[in-house]
């Protein structure tokens, strides 16, 4: 099968969506012709529009922004429905790997919705969904094996989803958190990821905290 | 001060209102907004005020001062047209990068002790019923995320019907 890699976070380099596409790249290699794309520093070009139109699989990786779809994505979208209504001539599946900043992977369903929504006007198959919450500590769980520890949802979820790539299944979306407690999570997130930033940037907490 | 986000062509909106003045500002389309690039700088560089200098890196300052937010958009798949959702994911400095958990949920801490009510005009002329469940569940986690004062959610047909809605 022809499959496209379709990375929709706008970050310049090392996007948590990056990360759920190589983890994935394994589980469906075999057998199957994987293509990358990344819209984050150019829109695709008419080829590339194209290319979409004759592939058997879509995997569309993206974050969530605003509780639904990163507005340079979803302008690829809409063009890529257009696309679709002329140049489309076999049977499309299309899987998503939405990953979110807050703990609670369900925060995702909204921006699932619009997914099969698009799915429907553009005459493609959803197969299925994936959601995972607190997507900014995958960068700093890399050489966590997945299935394991805080990854151990994210693998039974990549195992599922890979299952239902190569047979063409629909299936169940599922969304989930980490293997993590929750309260570990945000005092992490708040003090090694926010403020440590912040720090690096040379702002205090009360700039941070600055009213315009 | 009342904010009106819209996606119609200049043509379209022409004459809706009066030339913005204080108590009113437009955000149109006039094809010069960049993407959000996930950079986070809003938070932790120029807390406030996102790093793109391209005339909208102040969404979240301008919502600070607003009472009343109306926005005009195309209903696409039950989310905002894409000039929409440009300016909402450019206006996250409105928010702090901090959280708070409500209803067990995670959301972020606010910036401002500010409120203004939310009201969306959706138009299509074939809008599903799928897509306007969709849409208002999207208003709504919005309006939560936002700490607006409530979230009015409208379907409309035409133009016509959003002009008289809103004005
Ligand atoms: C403009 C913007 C809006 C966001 N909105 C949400 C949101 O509504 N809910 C949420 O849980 N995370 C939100 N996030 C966090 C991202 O989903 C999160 O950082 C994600 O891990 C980024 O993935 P990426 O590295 O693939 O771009 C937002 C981030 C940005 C920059």
């Amino acid at each position: 099968m022809k499959i496209a890699m379709i990375n929709g976070s706008p970050k310049p380099v090392k996007s948590n969506s990056a990360l759920m596409l190589k983890t994935l790249d394994p589980l469906i290699s075999t057998g199957n012709e994987l293509t990358y794309y990344n819209i984050n520093k150019r829109p695709l070009t008419i080829e590339q529009y194209c290319e979409l139109c004759r592939m058997d699989t879509l995997i569309i990786a993206f974050p969530l922004y605003v509780d639904g779809i990163p507005s340079h994505l979803f302008r690829m979208l809409v063009a890529l429905e257009e696309f679709m209504r002329v140049e489309r001539e076999q049977e499309i599946y299309v899987y998503t790997i939405i990953n979110n900043g807050f703990f609670e992977g369900r925060q995702n369903h909204i921006a699932l919705e619009i997914m099969r929504n698009w799915c429907t006007r553009c005459g493609l198959h959803f197969g299925q969904g994936l959601g995972q919450g607190a997507g900014e500590m995958m960068g700093f769980l890399e050489k966590v094996p997945l299935g394991q520890g805080p990854l151990k949802n994210l693998g039974k979820a990549m195992e599922s989803l890979a299952h239902n790539i190569h047979s063409r299944s629909m299936d169940e979306s599922m969304l989930f958190s980490p293997n993590f407690p929750r309260f570990a999570w945000r005092f992490s997130a708040t003090h090694s990821f926010w403020n440590a930033t912040a720090k690096k940037n040379g702002l205090k907490k009360k700039d941070m905290l600055k009213r315009l | 001060m009342k904010i009106i986000v819209h996606d119609l062509q200049q043509q379209e909106f022409a004459g809706w209102v009066d030339d913005p003045n204080a108590e009113l500002t437009v955000l149109s389309d006039n094809d010069t907004i960049r993407q959000c690039m996930g950079c986070f700088g809003c938070w932790t560089k120029t807390p406030g005020v996102c790093v793109i200098k391209d005339g909208y890196q102040n969404i979240g300052e301008l919502l600070s001062k607003c009472d009343e937010l109306i926005i005009i958009s195309k209903c696409m798949y039950g989310s905002y047209s894409p000039f929409i959702l440009n300016v909402l994911n450019r206006s996250i400095s409105y928010m702090l990068p901090y959280f708070v958990t409500k209803n067990g949920e995670t959301h972020h801490r606010n910036r401002y002790d500010h409120q203004f009510a939310l009201s969306v005009h959706f138009y299509g002329h074939d809008i599903t019923e799928a897509e306007m469940g969709t849409a208002r569940t999207l208003v709504a986690a919005n309006s939560m995320n936002l700490y607006s004062i409530g979230n009015k959610v409208y379907f409309h047909n035409s133009l016509q019907n959003v002009k008289e809605a809103v004005l």
